[in-house]
Parts: structure tokens; C-alpha cells; sequence
């Protein structure tokens, strides 16, 4: 925690002109997050999660502020493909399989066909979905497309993975399966997380921290330090350490 | 659900078949109209003489159709290209779309006489002219698919800073698919109907030629023959394109002419 951070967020502003009519989604957002941290934004509907993300994927520019990758703008680090981004709807493309989808990037970035093999193996086992492999998404429930679009971010084996409420279709079983599959592939291959979220206990099983966003205009009310011990369990959901948290954060809310 | 179709389209044709029957019954022998054959023959007496006639029909069926198949052929493959051209450049799209909107308020009907003095040769009018009908459908429908791609899906290119080529091949072509087909499918029998038009104008061989010669000669039964052979082309033509939309959009869930 005390080396430079890998990803530097500096006084972001986003305004966005909705015809003619100026809409504040960010203001002044400064935030530093660390190598392989996992960070939830979290925060109601509207307050400027997606923007934040899109900003950090280099699919929006900021109005003021800058971010900075290592020391490399959000542009260079996605032409250098590091990122893996999860959008909040699926976004697959209708006319490849399951198992397509999931290849696309790897196609794009001219692997070979063995490796691309061997990926997408481990990723429909790892979403359950091998059953499904050749079904088109039009065939598969919202939850199922969206463990799609999961794979296919995976799949590049990016540094940085942007998650937009990627569970948020999701029963709360399947979802709870999730989160700990998601954390298994974080402590595996470290990678750093910048997840969003409307739910606070996901926020706190997953995180190492949560940054709580307030909306109207949107901003970084208050950064809550998870010290829950990792790995983290199912256990620990009922803990008396969890509701804390979970409590902790809804507070932080009301004082807004 | 096929099943259903299948008997719907058997219920449809039997209904088709005995209408005309009976219609050409009432006029010959209810009426006792004189010109009954004339009006409207039986329609088994039409097919009888298809088939006496089958090598000259399906002769001169096949010229009008071959002509017309490659004139379909490249007029659809120039407004697939000018429709990407269209999708890539602002500019071009600005330059090209007025021309393609005035193009369509030439009546075919004046522009045949035209194209068939330039060029002096029945063979080449027939195919421009069906290319000429089948463009604007086609490059109409693409750029239409290629518009309403979804930025979300372009985003995804994006974020994998995927090139301009590859975001073809892999998301505007293909997204763009059933567009085209639908153009496609407007295409064809139009191409078709173009052929024949010029075959009227006075080619040698032709289904077009069959019609206007034994309309004018009294051969009332090639008439009628060569009019169903024309239909049922121009239906086949339809068909063909579903076929293949079946084949090639295996992912589209609703059978095409289903909902939409
Ligand atoms: N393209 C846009 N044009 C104008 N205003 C926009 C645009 N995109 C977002 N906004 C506005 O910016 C604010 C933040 O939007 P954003 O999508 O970032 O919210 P969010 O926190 O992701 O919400 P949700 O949880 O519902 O996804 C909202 O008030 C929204 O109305
Ligand atoms: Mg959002």
C-alpha cells in the first residue's frame, strides 16, 4: 500500500450536455488505486458509476481532470489492450456462439487457434456454460449472457478489469457463486479490479475498499477500508464484523 | 409451430387453385361468355399447355432469367460496396445519397428505351436494367443495417482498439446481414420483372417476348402459359433468397415473414 499507485484519478469532472441542458455526472472525483486492489464504486442509480468507469476505459473523455495508468493515459493502456471491460448489458454479438463471443478478442489479437482453444475451455467451465458452448445468446437467459460477457473480458487476460454491476441480472445464488469465482480469478492472477455495484454487501464481501458515491452532482463521499481477512468465506457473510461494514457504509449514505 | 406453416400454405394454395377454377367455370359455362378462354382459362388447361410446350418456355424462361440472375448478381454486390462506402464516409454518403434518391424517380419504363439505344444490345440493356432495379433496394436496406449497429457494440471494437477492417468483418457485415436480405428480397422479383420488360421492348428470345408475341398473335393458351411461367419465376426468385436467409442467419430466432 505504500509504493505509487497504479491507477491515478485526479479532480475528474464530467458534464455532460444533454440538449443544450448542462448535467454535472462527476465532480471533482480524485481517487488512487493500488496494483491488484479490488475497488467497488458503489453508490444509487445515477450518481456516475458508469461514467467513472467509462472514463477510466478511455470510452469517455473527462470534461476536467486526468487519469493516469502508469503513468500512461487510459488511451495507451487500451491500445495496449489491458483493460477488460464487462459493460453493465451484456453486449455479445448475436450472430457467434457462446463460444465465439467469448473468442472474439482473442481473434482480434491474433492468437493461435490452440491457445484460443484452451482459454475458452477453462472460461465455459469456469461460467458453466460448456453445455451451452455452441447455442446463439438469443438462446440463453439474461444471467447466462452475462456470465458471457464475464468470460469474454477474462479472456484477454487483462491487467485492469472494469466491471459495470456485472452480477446485477443475476439470481442471488448464481451471484454469490460469482463473487467467489471472481475472487478466486483476482488472487490467482492479481489483477486490479474497479468494480461497480448497487449492493452493499457485495461490495463489502468482495473489496478492499469501497468508495461510496453520492449523486446530484456525483461525487467520492467517503473511501471505506474492508479489513475483513482474505480469502474471504460464506462464513463471513454472517459475520458480526460483515453487518459492521455493511452498516458502516448504509450510514455513510444517510449522512449525505 | 412448422407444421402449422406447412398446412397453411397447402390450405392457401388449394384456395388459390379452386377460385380460379370456379371463376373460369362460371365464365364459360354459366356466363357462356364466348371470350371465357380468353379471360381467364382453366388453370389445368394452362398447365397442360406448359407442358406440351415445356422446351420453348423453359428456353426462353431461362434467358430472361439468366440475364436477370446476373444483373441481380452485380446489382447487389455495387450497392452492398457503395453502402459500406457510405458507412465509412460522411462525404460520400452526402454526394451519393441524392443521386440514388433521383435515380429511383426515373421510371424504368422511360430509362429501358434509353440504356437499350446506348448500348445496342438486348442482352447487356436486360442486365443493367435489372442491376439498375436491384441497387437501390439493396444499398438502401445495408446502409439501413449499417446504421442501426448498436454503439455499445462498436464500443466493444473499440475497446480493443480493433481495426477498421476487422470491425467490418466481424460486427457491421455481419450485423448488417439480415438488412440485406430483406433488400434482397425486395431485389429479386423486380430484377426478374425488369428482364422481362426488356424482352418486351423487342429482344429475340425471352419469356418477355413469348408473352407480347402470342398476346398479339392469338395464341391465347402460350399467353396464359407464358404469364403463370412469369409469376411462378418471380416467386421462385422470392423464395430463393429465404432459402438462403435460412441458411446464412442461423442465429435469428423468428422465421423470416414471421413477425416484423
Ligand atoms: N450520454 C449522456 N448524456 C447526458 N447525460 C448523461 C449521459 N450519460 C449519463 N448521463 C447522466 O449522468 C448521470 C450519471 O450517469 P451514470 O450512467 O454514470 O450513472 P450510474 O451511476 O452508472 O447509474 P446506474 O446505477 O443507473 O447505472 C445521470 O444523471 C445521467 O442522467
Ligand atoms: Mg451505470
Amino acid at each position: 500500500m505504500n509504493n505509487t499507485p497504479e491507477i491515478t484519478i485526479k479532480n475528474v469532472s464530467m458534464v455532460y450536455n444533454d440538449k443544450g441542458r448542462d448535467v454535472t455526472a462527476l465532480s471533482n472525483v480524485s481517487l488512487e488505486i493500488q496494483k491488484g486492489e479490488f475497488i467497488s464504486l458503489l453508490g444509487p442509480s445515477g450518481c456516475g458509476k458508469t461514467t467513472l468507469l467509462r472514463i477510466i476505459a478511455d470510452l469517455l473523455q473527462p470534461t476536467s481532470g486526468t487519469v493516469e495508468v502508469c503513468g500512461k493515459s487510459p488511451r495507451e493502456v487500451r491500445l495496449e489492450k489491458k483493460y477488460g471491460i464487462v459493460f453493465q448489458s451484456p453486449v455479445l454479438y448475436d450472430w457467434r456462439t457462446v463460444r465465439k463471443n467469448i473468442c472474439l478478442p482473442l481473434e482480434l489479437m491474433k492468437i493461435d487457434k490452440a491457445e484460443q482453444n484452451n482459454r475458452v475451455d477453462a472460461l465455459l467451465e469456469m461460467i458453466g456454460l460448456e453445455k451451452f458452448q455452441n447455442h446463439y445468446p438469443n438462446q440463453l437467459s439474461g444471467g447466462m449472457q452475462q456470465r458471457v460477457g464475464i468470460a469474454r473480458a477474462l479472456a484477454i487476460q487483462p491487467e485492469i478489469l472494469l466491471m459495470d454491476e456485472p452480477f446485477s441480472a443475476l439470481d442471488e445464488f448464481t451471484r454469490e457463486k460469482l463473487n467467489e469465482d471472481l475472487l478466486r480469478i483476482w488472487r490467482k492472477t492479481n489483477k486490479t479490479v474497479i468494480f461497480v455495484t448497487h449492493s452493499i454487501a457485495e461490495s463489502v464481501f468482495l473489496s478492499d475498499r469501497v468508495c461510496v458515491l453520492s449523486p446530484h452532482p456525483g461525487r467520492l463521499s467517503a473511501v471505506v477500508d474492508i479489513d475483513l481477512p482474505r480469502p474471504r468465506t460464506k462464513e463471513m457473510r454472517e459475520s458480526p464484523e460483515f453487518f459492521n461494514l455493511v452498516t458502516k457504509i448504509r450510514n455513510s449514505f444517510e449522512g449525505v | 409451430m412448422k407444421k402449422n406453416k406447412a398446412t397453411a400454405a397447402l390450405l392457401w394454395t388449394a384456395g388459390v387453385v379452386l377460385l380460379w377454377e370456379g371463376v373460369a367455370f362460371f365464365l364459360a359455362n354459366i356466363l357462356h361468355d364466348k371470350m371465357a378462354n380468353a379471360k381467364l382459362p382453366y388453370l389445368h388447361s394452362i398447365i397442360y399447355t406448359i407442358a406440351a410446350n415445356f422446351s420453348e418456355i423453359s428456353n426462353a424462361a431461362l434467358i430472361t432469367v439468366s440475364k436477370a440472375a446476373t444483373g441481380f448478381a452485380l446489382g447487389a454486390a455495387a450497392g452492398i460496396m457503395l453502402a459500406v462506402i457510405m458507412s465509412i464516409s460522411k462525404t460520400a454518403e452526402k454526394i451519393a445519397f441524392p443521386y440514388l434518391i433521383i435515380s429511383q424517380m426515373i421510371p424504368v419504363l422511360g430509362l429501358a428505351p434509353i440504356i437499350f439505344n446506348l448500348v445496342r444490345n438486348m442482352d447487356l440493356s436486360r442486365i443493367i436494367i435489372a442491376a439498375y432495379l436491384t441497387f437501390f433496394p439493396v444499398a438502401a436496406n445495408m446502409l439501413g443495417g449499417l446504421k442501426s449497429v448498436e454503439p455499445e457494440k462498436r464500443e466493444l471494437m473499440y475497446s480493443y482498439a480493433a481495426k477498421k477492417r476487422s470491425v467490418y468483418i466481424k460486427l457491421m457485415l455481419p450485423f448488417s446481414l439480415p438488412y440485406l436480405m430483406t433488400g434482397l428480397k425486395i431485389a429479386a422479383p423486380l430484377s426478374i420483372t425488369a428482364s422481362i420488360l426488356v424482352d418486351m421492348l423487342g429482344s429475340k428470345g425471352g419469356i418477355g417476348v413469348k408473352l407480347l408475341y402470342s398476346l398479339y398473335g392469338g395464341e391465347k393458351d402460350i399467353f396464359w402459359a407464358s404469364v403463370l411461367v412469369c409469376a411462378a419465376i418471380g416467386m421462385l426468385s422470392c423464395f430463393i433468397i429465404i432459402l438462403a436467409e435460412k441458411i446464412l442467419i442461423p442465429w435469428k430466432k423468428t422465421s423470416s415473414g414471421g413477425e416484423e
